[in-house]
């Protein structure tokens, strides 16, 4: 039995065409504490086509944010499938994983994870320098992207120079520098105001269209899964 | 890997800039550890090429054999060859004459000369330091009056060359060539070498000098040999250079084989072992101090490796795998410690730079040794910090590596 929820749940947008981007079949996640076995995900199945938005709601403790870590390749399920991008992850292992998160994966975190001391220039930058883009190409690729989310003018401020919706917006462009095919959005509104979080999902909304990636947002806020084409409730830890 | 290695590298540059105060903090344990470190290569450098131009400038180069007769030798001229034959390079002639004969410049006579009958090969055997003029020349032996080099004491006695007479049953003409710096045994009485020619082989080998025989008694003569041969490795005794040249000994005409003494007269390898020792002490002090340092490191990497688990966490997210993170903790600790070695060097350069002209004033060191940080020196500084940097970064990067990245996120 479950609360109603305050948001249109299983809302059907329209569907991107083509084959679903990542496709999760039958999926679980447990955990054992102290020898006691915690089933955190049952049987979780749904999948996501490019350029859709999906947001993942539920209640606290409902296995939002453990389902977000799965699908981001930084957690791996105790069983089931999960293809992203045609590879199905679950045999892989962490050096192939780490490559397929920096490739096709940019993250948006709710407290932003920039890094301290370090400009906005350099915290865009840190996914391509992993990924061995040339320095010129980076800075280059890195101005563009946050003229892109309005800062252009904030370009060598540090993060505690920027506001909390710069701070987001910075973390936006970085999730985007690589050009992922997947972005996932933890609570990206959870630490904003009203005004900075319809500016950021606007943002997010608008970056992913224009590049065709998918977006899948965690949130408990009902005007953010309002903006999704389409709303995955998990309750107790399945999928609805 | 080679895109991990290189983002690795790159990560830990920019770490390191942004984290100023922790490289700071980590870096003084480490100056202190690697500039004691370069300090004792340099003191040792400089110890050992000091005390090998000592060994070289009163003893003679390695393997100096000083080889004595306390008896007659019949025949100098095979005495000579059967030095060459039991391996001498060079040798000289090198008789201390036992009743010096004086010296004159107009008035004045120098009865306290001591004189050394030698060779022009002695140039060869020993480091000989010009103060002025010339060593002795093959030229020099065609010379119609015996020819000295004089040491700095007995020139400044006598002034400007000429007019300079040595006195035996009678005055002679002498001609001076040369001065060679007065050493530390000889600074304050007056000496000179004559060089042995025909003219003087009565000056060099004393009355029992034969010329018609090419006989004297009483010699003694320095034999250099390459310091690898087997006789060279005896430092005392000399029985294998010795029993070389007893094997001919009937060529020259030695009555009793006890008449005959050999020893090793340069103290390289003395002087080898002994700084070998004390440079193994200081390295040991050294090491302390680098080990001081190297914990240092460790503890600050260990503390800030679990202070970044969200940074950490955030470049696993990013597509960063556990070699680029392990590349990155490990090169930040190794970018602190040369960095910290580049400290040390500065320091230390500037260190013996100023040490180097306070000795300068204090006492006569030869034009050849310089005080300075051998490249040696600045390579093993070096070296030692980055391996330092390797070792202490090692553990904090493994603790990273553990860390659980949803963990790190969470925080």
């Amino acid at each position: 039995m479950t609360a109603e929820a305050p948001y249109p749940v299983a809302v059907r947008g329209p569907r991107a065409a083509g084959p679903p981007l990542l496709q999760v079949q039958g999926l679980t996640r447990h955990f054992m504490v102290s020898g006691a076995r915690i089933d955190v995900l049952h049987d979780c199945t749904f999948d996501v086509a490019r350029g859709e938005v999906v947001a993942i709601v539920g209640q606290s403790g409902s296995g939002k944010s453990t389902l977000l870590n799965v699908l981001g390749l930084l957690d791996k399920p105790s069983s089931g499938s999960y293809v992203f991008d045609g590879v199905e992850t679950t045999p892989l292992r962490e050096g192939r994983r780490s490559r397929l998160r920096g490739d096709g994966i940019g993250f948006v975190f709710q407290q932003f994870h920039l890094l301290e001391r370090r400009s906005a220039l350099a915290n865009v930058s840190v996914p391509m320098v992993l990924a061995g883009v040339p320095v010129l190409r980076r800075r280059s690729r890195s101005k563009e992207l946050l003229e892109s989310v309005g800062l252009g003018h904030r370009l060598n401020s540090q993060p505690h120079q920027l506001s909390g919706g710069e701070q987001q917006r910075v973390a936006l462009a970085r999730a985007l520098s690589r050009e992922p095919a997947l972005i996932l959005a933890d609570e990206p509104t959870g630490a904003l105001d009203a005004t900075s979080s319809t500016m950021i999902m606007d943002q997010l909304i608008d970056q992913s269209r224009v590049r065709d990636a998918a977006v899948v947002v965690v949130t408990h806020d009902p005007k953010v899964a309002e903006r999704a084409d389409r709303v995955v409730e998990l309750v107790e830890g399945r999928t609805r | 890997m080679l895109r991990s290695l290189t983002a690795g590298i790159v990560l830990a540059f920019a770490g390191s800039r942004a984290n100023v105060a922790r490289t700071i903090l980590s870096c003084a344990g480490i100056v202190v550890g690697v500039g004691a470190l370069i300090m004792v290569v340099t003191a040792g450098d400089l110890g050992q090429r000091y005390a090998t131009a000592f060994s070289e400038a009163n003893a003679g180069r390695a393997a100096t054999m000083e080889v004595s007769v306390y008896g007659e030798v019949t025949d100098l001229g095979a005495f000579e060859e059967d030095l060459g034959r039991a391996g001498a390079l060079e040798t000289t002639v090198y008789n201390r004459m036992e009743a010096s004969p004086p010296l004159r410049k107009g008035d004045q006579v120098l009865q306290d000369v001591s004189f050394v009958g030698v060779d022009a090969t002695l140039g060869d055997i020993r480091r000989i330091n010009m103060a002025e003029g010339r060593w002795f020349t093959e030229a020099d032996l065609e010379s119609r009056s015996p020819v000295l080099v004089v040491n700095q004491a007995l020139a400044a006695e006598l002034g400007d060359f000429t007019d300079i007479q040595i006195g035996t049953d009678q005055w002679t003409d002498v001609r001076i060539v040369g001065v060679s710096q007065s050493s530390t045994f000889d600074s304050d009485w007056y000496s000179a070498y004559l060089l042995r020619a025909p003219l003087t082989g009565e000056l060099v080998f004393g009355s029992s000098w034969a010329p018609e025989d090419d006989a004297a008694s009483q010699v003694t003569y320095l034999a250099r040999i390459d310091p690898a041969d087997s006789a060279a490795e005896e430092m005392f005794g000399g029985g294998e250079f010795t029993d070389r040249l007893l094997s001919a000994s009937w060529r020259w005409g030695l009555d009793e084989p006890e008449n005959l003494m050999v020893y090793r007269s340069d103290y390289a390898e003395t002087t080898d072992e002994l700084i070998g020792y004390l440079s193994l002490g200081l390295i040991g002090v050294a090491v302390i101090t680098l080990t001081t340092g190297l914990l240092g490191v460790l503890n600050v990497g260990l503390v800030t490796v679990r202070e970044r688990r969200r940074e950490l966490a955030t470049y696993r997210a990013l597509g960063a795998s556990r070699f680029t993170l392990f590349v990155a903790v490990v090169m930040e600790a190794v970018v602190v410690a040369v960095v910290a070695g580049l400290i040390a060097l500065a320091l230390s350069w500037a260190l013996v730079a100023a040490g180097g002209a306070v000795i300068g004033r204090l006492m006569w060191l030869p034009p050849d040794i310089t005080v300075a940080v051998p490249p040696s020196a600045a390579l093993v500084g070096l070296g030692s910090a980055a391996l330092v940097g390797l070792l202490a970064g090692i553990i904090p990067a493994i603790r990273a590596l553990r860390a659980s990245v949803v963990a790190g996120l969470r925080e």
